[in-house]
């Protein structure tokens, strides 16, 4: 009696959860269309640019709820460029991002909120040289739709938005040193792909 | 003046020169060893501090980890005078390799032995095998005129070309770190000889001293050949030779060393440099984006 009591919980739950994972769609980030972009304050003048090349990660996008939608990614450290060799040198180097020690920055969320109908935050770890800080990004769903070219192949475009500190992370002693930040603003578009 | 202690040069260069001459002053004045050691405790720490920030604690990244580094290279000074030249070896031994385990895991168990790599632990081993010749030797009945210099123009020749091989390679804290050192051990140099040169006797770091200096020069330099992406590979590897050649020039190489009193440490101090010249020259050379020190 208690195994069949047992099994037909487990049954129960085992279709809950097809239940639920029925609303949840699966996208791969794909990393020819995707921006990581940075900027940061110069010391006393402007306003320096960086992006990041190499973006590797997954999405789970749960439309009826939410708050069951996922995001962990991934990005290369050696990716970085700025539009100045010597100064991608550094930002590769110890005193910043440590690719040789760190070679990847990585994001996980924690939680999703939904705002209006394409709009949300994303609240996760973001975690560089070693370091995790809970930061939380603006996400725009701009547009999901089948690809003109392959109507096999379903995209999902997103631009997200957030704010993190030189202070959180092992760089803070290097960039306060040399006038940079300590706020660095966060834009990222990305397209993925539906699996 | 907070911007004349602003300026990297000053804290990098001009102050901890002048707390060097300083330091050679005391020394001078016949002050306990043991003071003299705390003092260099407490100005390595400074420096360490300015340059990387207070101790973060656990240390995640291998920079993290150097200020703890120096805080063991402080308890194992004092330890080292307690043992004979065969433990005290033995000791050096252990307490690099171990440090350089504990910077560069992350590295290794990358598993990339790529050029960089090979560098480092080309410069790491020499670096422990200078160190385990030079440091533990017996102290002579009657040591020659350069003996007191041979340990402080060792660190002096390795942190100063460590540090122009750190700053070209993309490593800029380090190599601030790395001139601080090389400019303290300079500073107490520059006094030492002023005394050689009126007729006196310079005065030597104890071996607990030599221990503490030499460990934490080693260990950013080990840092830095793991971890600056830029460094190139010929320069680390020379920069991590003058502590052989500190050993050499008390040994078969001291014959090179002229019988004119005053100039013996000048020669033994070029002998012990010419790695460290010869580091500058190839990371000068072949720096990847020019000879331009600096964040850009």
């Amino acid at each position: 009696m208690t195994t069949r009591k047992l099994t037909a919980a487990l049954a129960f739950a085992s279709m809950c959860a097809l239940a639920s994972a029925a609303h949840a769609d699966n996208y791969e980030i794909d990393g020819q269309h995707a921006w990581v972009t940075f900027t940061i304050k110069h010391g006393i003048y402007g306003t320096a640019h960086g992006q990041f090349d190499a973006v590797k990660g997954a999405i789970v996008m749960d439309k009826a709820d939410p708050s069951k939608s996922s995001v962990k990614a991934e990005i290369e450290v050696g990716s970085v460029h700025t539009a100045y060799d010597q100064r991608d040198s550094d930002l590769k180097g110890p005193d910043f991002f440590n690719a040789a020690e760190f070679p990847a920055i990585s994001f996980e969320s924690t939680k999703v909120e939904k705002v209006t109908d394409k709009t949300g935050k994303v609240t996760g770890n973001l975690t560089i040289s070693g370091v995790s800080k809970e930061i939380t990004l603006d996400v725009t769903l701009v547009n999901e739709a089948p690809a003109p070219w392959d109507a096999t192949l379903t995209k999902a475009a997103f631009t997200a938005t957030g704010k993190v500190s030189t202070a959180d992370f092992p760089m803070a002693k290097a960039a306060a040193g040399f006038g940079l930040g300590p706020d660095v603003d966060i834009v990222i578009d990305l397209e993925a792909v539906k699996k | 003046m907070s911007a004349l202690l602003g300026n990297p040069m000053v804290t990098t260069a001009a102050l901890p020169l002048l707390l060097g001459v300083v330091m050679g002053l005391l020394a001078r004045l016949a002050l306990p060893a043991s003071l003299l050691f705390l003092l260099w405790a407490a100005l390595l720490l400074f420096f360490y501090w300015d340059t990387l920030g207070p101790p973060v604690v656990p240390p995640v990244a291998a920079s993290q980890k150097l200020i703890y580094l120096a805080f063991a290279g402080i308890i194992l000074g004092p330890l080292s005078q307690r043992l004979d030249a065969g433990a005290g070896r033995v000791l050096v031994i252990v307490a690099l390799a171990a440090a350089f385990s504990w910077l560069g895991w992350r590295r290794v168990a990358g598993g990339a032995l790529d050029l960089q790599m090979i560098a480092a632990l080309a410069a790491g081993l020499l670096a422990i095998v200078g160190a385990a010749l030079l440091l533990p030797a017996r102290t002579l009945p009657s040591p020659p005129v350069e003996e007191p210099f041979l340990v402080p123009a060792a660190m002096l020749a390795m942190c100063l070309c460590g540090a122009i091989a750190s700053v070209l390679g993309a490593s800029i804290v380090t190599g601030q770190l790395l001139g601080s050192i090389a400019a303290l051990a300079g500073g107490w140099c520059l006094v030492q000889y002023v005394a050689v040169l009126r007729g006196g006797e310079a005065v030597a770091w104890s071996k607990g001293s030599e221990l503490t200096l030499v460990f934490a020069g080693a260990t950013v330099l080990i840092q830095v050949a793991l971890l600056a992406p830029k460094a190139n590979p010929a320069a680390l590897v020379l920069s991590s030779l003058p502590l052989i050649m500190a050993a050499l020039v008390r040994g078969p190489l001291q014959g090179l060393v002229p019988r004119v009193r005053p100039l013996r440490p000048l020669a033994a101090g070029l002998l012990i440099a010419m790695p460290a010249m010869l580091a500058i020259l190839t990371a000068l050379l072949w720096a990847p984006h020019g000879a331009a020190l600096g964040f850009s």
